[in-house]
């Protein structure tokens, strides 16, 4: 009768016989050793990790459920030994790497056979107001669809024009009905990835079952007080690595969601922080900002909804201008009104969480100012049909104008 | 295996410069790069690879995401940056140069 010990690797449990457990613990022991020093190492460790998981899957069937020591050891020969990683090329004799020509080989189809994992990350169409010219709309069906924001902006123009201004009826009524992506794993969502987070909670757990099994081990083999003491430490350690990679990961997620970053580059070396005063006024000015800026965008839009209705914004009306463009002069005022603001609330971003502000916003913006004046041009040479359009919207529209304007007086004289 | 091992010290260079031109072509996951090189010469393992990669993105030459994947715990994807583009075309125009020096040598 053999003992089998359970791991966890990168949030999967396997069940080893104890000298198969030996050989694997042993590896991933000198792998960690020669990885001391790697900025990376726990990182590198848990994509080891992994891969040692997908090679042990193709090891077991429903009626085999632990790996032996024959089949560790083979593994660990495909696996191969780790480089520092510090160097600049690789290392590899001729026999080993025929066996990983092999066993890579049949790695892929384990991996195409393991079971189907519990947590699949929906895609959900979200708008996303980051970067966005006006709602967040098509960078958010870009996001959804995993293309460039100006194709789809470009498309969508091209679309009003030919529609004669339904897509643009679209566009608003897609403004109102599709939700924001607000945290982070809403932004996960809305690009079908898995939430970071989550991942890193899996590691963790693997992690600290790892420790768990040194722990066993140590106890084992040893009563010792120092030994005791060491683990003490490692594990302090390890829980120390933990806080400091989850909070860099979620100081990421944040300048994803606030600049657009992609979800690759987690920070490694943040901005020494700010003294706590700085870092409080900046705070401030940073939140009065946000309500400063969404103040404005409710403005614009009940500017926009009396401008369709009644043809004059409030009841006021400069110039006579025709409503389209009336609506994108509208547009064109909120977006240099909003612009600095978003501007300077970027610039604030870097001081809290050490990224810098990405040129591509602003070239996003310029982009679709571009745009908004060839549609401009464009309306003014055949905008008849968009005219049509509008004026019907605004027949239909009026009456659940009045009715707003009714009940907001109704509320004013309440108040009084 | 019998093989020069001279050849072997000449391939150790080259790893890095395969991998770059590996994952320029699409995004791919680790098992996918060893696959690609294991049909070959420069057949590796992962414990060399991993490392390998982990340091390309340290200096910034790669980038990765996490995708879901049909089977198993997510993966992450590698892709190149702009940093990894120009890197590549040095070596690619290096590569070139170094061939015309060779074959102008001798014979």
């Amino acid at each position: 009768m053999r003992q089998v010990i359970s791991v966890s690797l990168n949030g999967r449990a396997y069940q080893l016989e104890d000298d198969a457990h030996a050989a694997l613990a042993e590896y991933l022991d000198r792998a960690s050793r020669s990885l001391a020093g790697n900025p990376d190492q726990t990182e590198i460790l848990a994509d080891l990790e992994q891969a040692i998981a997908d090679k042990l899957e193709r090891c077991l069937t429903p009626h085999k459920t632990v790996v032996v020591r024959a089949e560790v050891e083979q593994v660990i020969r495909e696996m191969g030994p780790v480089d520092s990683g510090a160097g600049t090329g690789a290392t590899h004799d001729g026999a080993s790497a025929d066996a990983a020509a092999r066993g890579s080989g049949s790695a892929g189809t384990a991996a195409g056979a393991a079971p189907q994992s519990g947590a699949a990350a929906s895609k959900r169409l979200y708008q996303i107001s980051d970067g966005a010219l006006i709602s967040g709309v098509c960078k958010g069906i870009a996001v959804y669809m995993d293309i460039d924001v100006t194709l789809v902006r470009l498309l969508f123009v091209i679309a009003a024009v030919l529609s004669g201004g339904l897509a643009v009826l679209l566009y608003i009524a897609m403004m109102f009905i599709v939700p924001y992506a607000k945290t982070p794993e809403e932004y996960a969502a809305a690009r079908g990835l898995p939430f970071n987070a989550r991942v890193l909670v899996e590691r963790a757990k693997l992690k600290a079952a790892r420790l768990a099994d040194v722990a066993a081990q140590a106890a084992m083999h040893n009563h010792s007080p120092e030994a005791r003491a060491q683990w003490k430490a490692e594990w302090r350690k390890a829980r120390a690595e933990w806080r400091q990679e989850w909070r860099r990961s979620r100081a990421h997620w944040r300048a994803y969601r606030w600049a657009g970053v992609p979800p690759s580059p987690i920070p490694s070396s943040p901005q020494p922080p700010l003294p706590p005063l700085a870092h409080l006024i900046s705070g401030l000015i940073w939140a009065a900002l946000g309500l400063i800026a969404v103040l404005i965008t409710v403005a614009w839009l009940l500017a926009l909804f009396s401008l369709i209705t009644t043809g004059a914004v409030f009841d006021w009306m400069p110039f006579h201008l025709p409503l389209w463009a009336s609506i994108i002069a509208l547009v064109l005022i909120y977006q240099a009104v909003v612009w600095p603001l978003r501007a300077v609330r970027h610039g604030l971003m870097p001081r809290f969480y050490g990224y810098a502000y990405p040129w591509h916003s602003f070239w996003d913006g310029l982009l679709g100012v571009c745009l908004f004046i060839f549609v401009v041009w464009y309306f003014t040479h055949h905008g008849h049909d968009l005219r049509h359009s509008f004026e019907s919207l605004q027949q239909s529209l009026r009456p659940a104008w009045q009715q707003f304007l009714g009940a907001w007086q109704t509320l004013v004289q309440g108040a009084h | 295996m019998s093989e020069d091992p001279k050849l072997g010290a000449l391939r150790k260079g080259f790893l890095e410069f395969l991998v770059l031109r590996i994952v320029s072509g699409s995004t791919v996951y680790a098992a996918d790069i060893l696959k690609k090189l294991g049909a070959t010469d420069f057949a590796t393992q992962e414990g060399t690879l991993y490392p390998l990669l982990s340091r390309l993105r340290r200096e910034g030459l790669l980038d990765y995401e996490w995708q879901e994947s049909e089977a198993g715990p997510p993966r992450k994807y590698y892709r190149l940056t702009a940093a990894g583009r120009r890197q590549l075309a040095e070596f690619d125009a290096y590569w070139a140069r170094l061939n015309q020096t060779i074959d102008s040598m001798g014979i």
